[in-house]
């Protein structure tokens, strides 16, 4: 088999199956890439290798027996560094945690393991999943495999680099204000926020409670699939966790968007944010082509994006400082600038605030929910504009909040972005799609069917 | 936003190292808070409750 770094998750497992692949080729294949590509992209805090070699070894003994310990069984899977594995650090991409050794597995981790995964190792983040693309940090800052002049989105930057640059075929990452499906729109790939309590955040480092999301990504929908089927579940140790029964994400893939009626949010890149020109064009590009597969259309009217902004900042700051404020206090100057800037304004916003903006997400998440009887699936943006340049500071500063996933942070409905287009300089356009709650697989689905409509998911970037 | 007033409160809120080390990123911290406020059309309703309100026995 050739290119094996551009295998999918899915496309592995059946070959492991019929034994024209084994574990141990495609991991070697991969630490190969990694060992080549790395250096430039940065996608790794820690690489596992040794340990990712041993288990592709164990995983293709155990199959060859007849053994197969579930649906991942050999294939590789990198993790953002605030998800803790056992035994490898958990740095938060910190100096305040550089020397963070996890004792225990987190839940979706030890999910992970029990599907057969092998943890290649640990993925860059922005510090503690808040900060930026930052250079004053422990370790560098992941970067674009399209062109690593540019952001690969964040917070979940490693992930988002490595799915997109074939350095593993799966990762997790974190999402609060949008940092799963950021990094995915930036590096066009499939990133899914699922709906909030759906995926347990147990062992995951918290940024705020209340909007803390796990989420897989990966280079195609049924991938995702895959990876949401080996992740969800409930937790009773995780307080948000809710005890759904959702299971069986990629059930509906095959099934098409007849008859569907998907809402397009158009106010939120057209007058909230206004998008850039390629990135509305691709926009009504993908509406076209589900309407071409059969759903019908209509617009939505949700709240303003700065408003959704604003509710999600309260909350991510009141929260996120009622974690961080001993450290703020005692070693401010073990954050890096951009997070210290972002995590400070906890401190100067009062209760009568706070409670203030939950009372209005209640309001909000009705709204969305008045949208949902009329549409099965919402369509609108995810990022307004292709990736920054990573070492400009004010366009990244410009175009970072200039997005519309902190919606659906707010309201907890399930979110996936995935790639639209290519911009004029090379970079991936990306499209998002939004479900009702614990209707992830109705997501899912109408991905699918985007993707089979377009060829996007079939371009990679052409790394050397 | 008055700068006596921000170091007040800096130092009330503990941030008197950050406030020393840090003048500018506290300052923008504060003018930031502030700032969230007019952004939100916050609920007239006396009643209106935020989501989800507390479920007692689950999940604790």
């Amino acid at each position: 088999m050739s290119d094996l770094h551009w295998l999918t998750a899915a496309e592995a497992t059946r070959a492991f199956a019929t034994r024209k692949l084994s574990p141990v080729e495609l991991m070697t294949a991969l630490l190969a890439r990694i060992e080549r590509l790395d250096p430039k992209l940065h996608a790794f805090i820690r690489l596992d290798a040794d340990a990712a070699m041993d288990a592709a070894r164990a995983a293709e003994a155990e199959i060859v027996k007849g053994r197969v310990r579930g649906p991942l069984h050999g294939v590789p899977i990198g993790i953002k560094d605030i998800i803790d594995v056992a035994g490898l650090p958990t740095t938060c991409h910190s100096k305040i945690l550089v020397d963070n050794v996890a004792k225990a597995d987190s839940v979706v981790v030890s999910k992970l393991r029990a599907a057969g995964a092998i943890v290649v190792g640990k993925l860059s983040t922005h510090e503690f999943a808040i900060g930026g693309p930052s250079f004053d940090l422990p370790f560098p800052p992941a970067r674009n495999p399209w062109n690593p002049d540019h952001h690969p989105g964040g917070s979940s930057s490693g992930s988002g680099a490595g799915v997109s640059a074939g350095l593993f075929p799966l990762a997790l990452g974190t999402d609060t204000g949008g940092s799963v499906r950021n990094p995915a729109s930036c590096c066009g790939i499939v990133g899914l926020k699922p709906t909030y309590g759906l995926v347990s955040r147990r062992g995951v480092f918290p940024l705020s409670f209340t909007l803390d999301h796990v989420g897989p990504m990966t280079r195609t929908v049924a991938d995702n699939a895959l990876l949401l089927d080996a992740i969800a579940g409930h937790d009773p140790a995780d307080p948000g966790s809710a005890p759904s029964t959702a299971r069986h994400f990629g059930r509906m893939l095959d099934r098409g968007v007849r008859d569907l009626r998907i809402g397009f949010v158009r106010h939120f890149h057209e007058t909230d944010k206004p998008a850039h020109p390629e990135v509305t064009a691709a926009l009504e590009d993908a509406a076209r082509v589900l309407q071409a597969a059969g759903a019908e259309l209509r617009n939505v009217t949700l709240p303003s994006l700065n408003e959704f902004a604003a509710v999600n900042r309260v909350i991510l700051c009141s929260e996120a400082w009622s974690i961080h404020a001993p450290w703020l206090r005692e070693r401010p100057g073990d954050y890096g600038q951009l997070s210290r800037q972002r995590l400070l304004p906890g401190a100067f916003i009062n209760a009568g605030d706070y409670v203030g903006a939950q009372r209005r997400r209640a309001q909000m998440i009705a709204t969305v929910e008045d949208a949902f009887r009329d549409c099965d699936v919402l369509i609108c943006a995810s990022s307004m504009d292709p990736a920054s340049r990573i070492e400009d500071a004010a366009e990244t500063a410009r175009t970072y909040p200039r997005q519309a996933r902190t919606p659906f942070n707010v309201t907890g409905h399930p979110a996936v972005a995935m790639m639209s287009g290519v911009s004029s300089n090379g970079l991936p356009l990306s499209v998002q799609f939004v479900g009702r709650y614990f209707e992830d697989a109705t997501v899912l689905r109408v991905a699918a069917a985007y993707e089979r409509g377009t060829d996007w998911h079939r371009k990679h970037p052409s790394l050397t | 936003m008055d700068k006596e007033l921000i170091a007040k409160l800096a130092l009330a809120a503990g941030l008197g190292k950050a406030l020393a080390d840090f003048p500018d990123d506290v300052a923008m911290a504060a003018e930031q808070a502030l700032g969230n406020q007019g952004g939100i059309a916050y609920p007239a309703d006396p009643a209106a409750e935020p989501w989800p309100p507390m479920r007692a026995g689950s999940g604790l």
